[in-house]
């Protein structure tokens, strides 16, 4: 458990890392280092985007299945990590 | 009613606090009913309308059981109160006729005393009214001290959802369904419609309902939580670190046009444990790995129990900003270097007079081997290091500032394979403080001294020792280098020296004056060096934070591209990287900066002619103004 709180710190302070958010497959936040609205606001919206990036995969090819999932827009960069039962999303400013 | 001036003061008694006061600020004038009960101990009663703290009013009346009224007297009958707290001598300073408002004062030390508070002490009371009486409050104004009352609001909490709860997803809407169905029922008992909007509304609003402490716990010890965490992390960190800009335009269009083309900084190198506080002295690039530098440091006077002399190697292909690795011995290092032919191997010379050597294959930082402290090795600081040779036959040649020169064999270091004495014309020693070979050369190198010459010498043959001596400069030589740029033409002869004289001379072997001397600087010169690629290029550090790059295709007289790096601290050093494409400066606060060059230092194949066309022009222009003529000498 205090590694999980260490690795969190510690990806948090990397360069240009804005935000880091578990959250589980209901899209219900577990953890964040964001305030609570915008926790809920990219858990639940983030979750939304898996279902159907994992379901876009998954109709292309059966066998197929999403392990990664990298949102580049115009300020920052979403990075979301899906899993069976989790999903994990580091909001990254990658210019910094 | 006036109020006469007289300022009769005399002590009355001590002014008492009855528990109980309640708090009421009464300004003048005021018409409010104030309350509190003081009384004043053995000289009569008073009630003090008002509370102590602040503006208070009070006056003497003449109690007949009820509130005092206006015009009461001085003396009161008595009154039954509960002593609670002397609060300090009350003093009447004015007149005390019926009717008229006095003036009372008292000196105490207020219960919840802040800094200003305290220091005043004396707290005016004035007259104020109670019961409607409407009595206005006359008398002269001091400032009273009111207390700030503090009042904390915790912040708002901004909870977004209106539920809570712990019940289950699939029995809470039937529950409520039940409650709300019933409640319907009983409100409307007609329509249906309802309840199963309601019923959406609900579940959507549970599936969406935060986690309790408790669940969120217990989902972060569960172990597929942990195996999730295991793998994602992993992945994300490799994906956070590769922070390339994909969206990086080349034409330029968001950028300044002027980046490419000019000195741009790439990289800073420090490190907050062993850079800190300490000079850098010596720089070197590996010539097997043309990322790795290696800094060396002098001592940290702020922390004596920390080893004197460090090298850090740092590594510029990867964007971590700690050391590869850490070396350090007892004594503080002066000059440093990788071992050409042995790419496992840093030589460093101290200011003892060692050389020790760091080996990268041993997991220590302090060195594997040293030289003995010894008459036959080095006694004063070993300011120059330089492995010279071929794969098979290399030596490491090492030259303090006594003059003396070792050639040692890199696996035995317990005794100099050969020394020589380094003196000039069989008088005393040279104190040297830089030494160069030129490209391709193995016996012959040029030294600078602390005087401010520069000599040339050999390491065998019939005139090993000292040969030729070059005056110019006017100030100690702190950085002397040979022409290395490989090209169609041989500039092989010429070299460049630094001085504390502020300029950068140009010279040749084969002539005992200098050539050209560079005078942009206003500052001490502390090293300069010819660029490995373009053969008109070098560059000049200064102890002004100045980092010059001299094109002498394009201006003899001012640098090419110049920057003064961040803090302007002194820069003691100042390396090429073997490509030419980077060079590298170290500062006297530890700082190691790496600036890109960019199309400065690319060099073209008419560079070679130019610049021989440009030393014909540099040795006209300085010949006319030595009348002598530089004398020819053997090279």
């Amino acid at each position: 458990m205090a590694e999980v709180e260490e690795t969190l710190k510690r990806i948090q302070s990397q360069k240009g890392v804005q935000g880091v958010v578990i959250a589980n497959s209901e899209g219900i936040p577990i953890k964040s280092t964001l305030d609570n609205s915008s926790t809920v606001q990219y858990a639940g919206l983030i979750h939304q985007l898996l279902l159907k990036a994992r379901s876009t995969v998954r109709d292309i090819d059966p066998q197929n299945d999403l392990t990664f999932l990298r949102v580049r827009s115009k300020k920052n960069e979403i990075m979301i990590a899906p899993d069976k039962d989790y999903f994990l999303i580091v909001i990254q400013n990658p210019s910094d | 009613m006036t109020a006469s001036s007289n300022s009769d003061v005399r002590p009355v008694g001590k002014l008492q606090r009855v528990q109980g006061g309640a708090h009421h600020r009464a300004e003048v004038g005021e018409d409010k009913p104030i309350h509190g009960l003081y009384q004043v101990g053995g000289q009569g009663d008073w009630s003090v309308v008002g509370r102590f703290l602040g503006m208070c009013c009070f006056r003497n009346w003449d109690h007949t059981g009820g509130l005092p009224q206006d015009g009461d007297l001085l003396q009161a009958e008595a009154q039954i109160v509960d002593v609670a707290e002397d609060l300090g001598e009350l003093v009447c300073t004015g007149p005390q006729q019926p009717g008229t408002d006095a003036i009372w004062s008292c000196s105490f030390p207020l219960p919840q005393s802040t800094s200003a508070l305290s220091s005043l002490g004396l707290v005016q009371w004035r007259g104020g009214s109670e019961g409607g009486n409407g009595v206005n409050c006359r008398g002269w104004g001091r400032l009273g001290t009111s207390r700030i009352a503090q009042v904390d609001f915790p912040p708002k909490e901004l909870v977004s959802y209106s539920k809570e709860t712990q019940t289950l997803l699939t029995t809470h809407p039937l529950e409520v369904e039940e409650e709300e169905e019933d409640e319907e029922m009983d409100v409307k008992p007609g329509l249906d419609s309802e309840p199963p909007d309601e019923d959406d509304a609900k579940e959507t609003k549970d599936v969406l309902r935060e986690l309790t402490e408790e669940e969120r716990q217990q989902i972060l010890h569960s172990a597929e939580f942990q195996s999730f965490f295991d793998c994602s992390i992993r992945v994300m960190e490799r994906a956070l670190a590769e922070d390339t800009d994909i969206y990086f335009d080349y034409s330029g269009r968001d950028l300044d046009v002027s980046g490419g083309s000019s000195l741009s900084f790439s990289r800073l190198f420090y490190d907050e444990h062993w850079s800190k506080h300490r000079v850098i002295t010596c720089l070197d690039w590996s010539p097997q790995y043309p990322e790795l530098l290696v800094a060396s440091y002098n001592n940290n006077e702020d922390a004596p129990h920390e080893p004197d002399g460090v090298a850090l190697v740092w590594n510029i292909k990867f964007k971590k900003a700690t050391p590869e690795y850490i070396y350090h011995c007892q004594s503080p290092v002066v000059s440093v270097g990788f071992a050409r032919f042995h790419p496992n191997l840093v030589v460093g010379g101290t200011y003892s007079g060692q050389i020790v050597l760091w080996d990268n294959r041993s997991h220590r930082r302090t060195p594997v081997q040293r030289t003995p402290l010894s008459a036959a090795a080095h006694t004063h600081p070993v300011y120059c290091v330089n492995v010279v040779g071929t794969q098979n036959a290399n030596n490491l040649i090492s030259v303090s500032t006594d003059g003396r020169m070792c050639s040692w064999s890199l696996d035995m270091l317990s005794q100099p394979q050969e020394t020589m004495e380094l003196v000039y014309n069989k008088s005393k020693p040279v104190a040297v403080t830089c030494m160069d070979f030129p490209t391709g050369d193995v016996n012959n190198y040029v030294v600078g001294s602390e005087e401010g010459t520069v000599y040339t010498a050999s390491r065998h043959g019939s005139k090993a020792g000292i040969c030729e001596m070059f005056d110019g400069h006017q100030g100690p030589v702190t950085g002397i280098s040979c022409h290395s740029a490989v090209g169609p033409m041989d500039f092989s002869h010429l070299f460049i020296t630094s001085s504390f004289d502020w300029t950068v001379k140009l010279w040749s072997t084969k002539h005992n004056r200098p050539l050209y001397s560079f005078e942009d600087n206003a500052d001490y010169v502390y090293d300069a060096m010819w660029s490995p690629v373009h053969p008109a290029m070098f560059a000049a550090v200064d102890g002004m934070g100045r980092l010059d790059l001299w094109n002498l295709n394009n201006d003899t007289e001012v640098p090419t591209a110049s920057v003064i790096v961040e803090g302007a601290s002194a820069l003691n050093r100042v390396r090429w990287s073997a490509t030419g494409k980077e060079v590298s400066v170290g500062d006297s606060e530890g700082r190691v900066w790496v600036y890109d060059t960019g199309e400065l230092s690319v060099a073209h194949s008419d560079d070679w002619a130019r610049f021989a066309r440009t030393l014909v022009e540099i040795r006209a222009s300085h010949g006319d103004e030595e009348e002598e003529g530089p004398m020819e000498l053997s090279s």
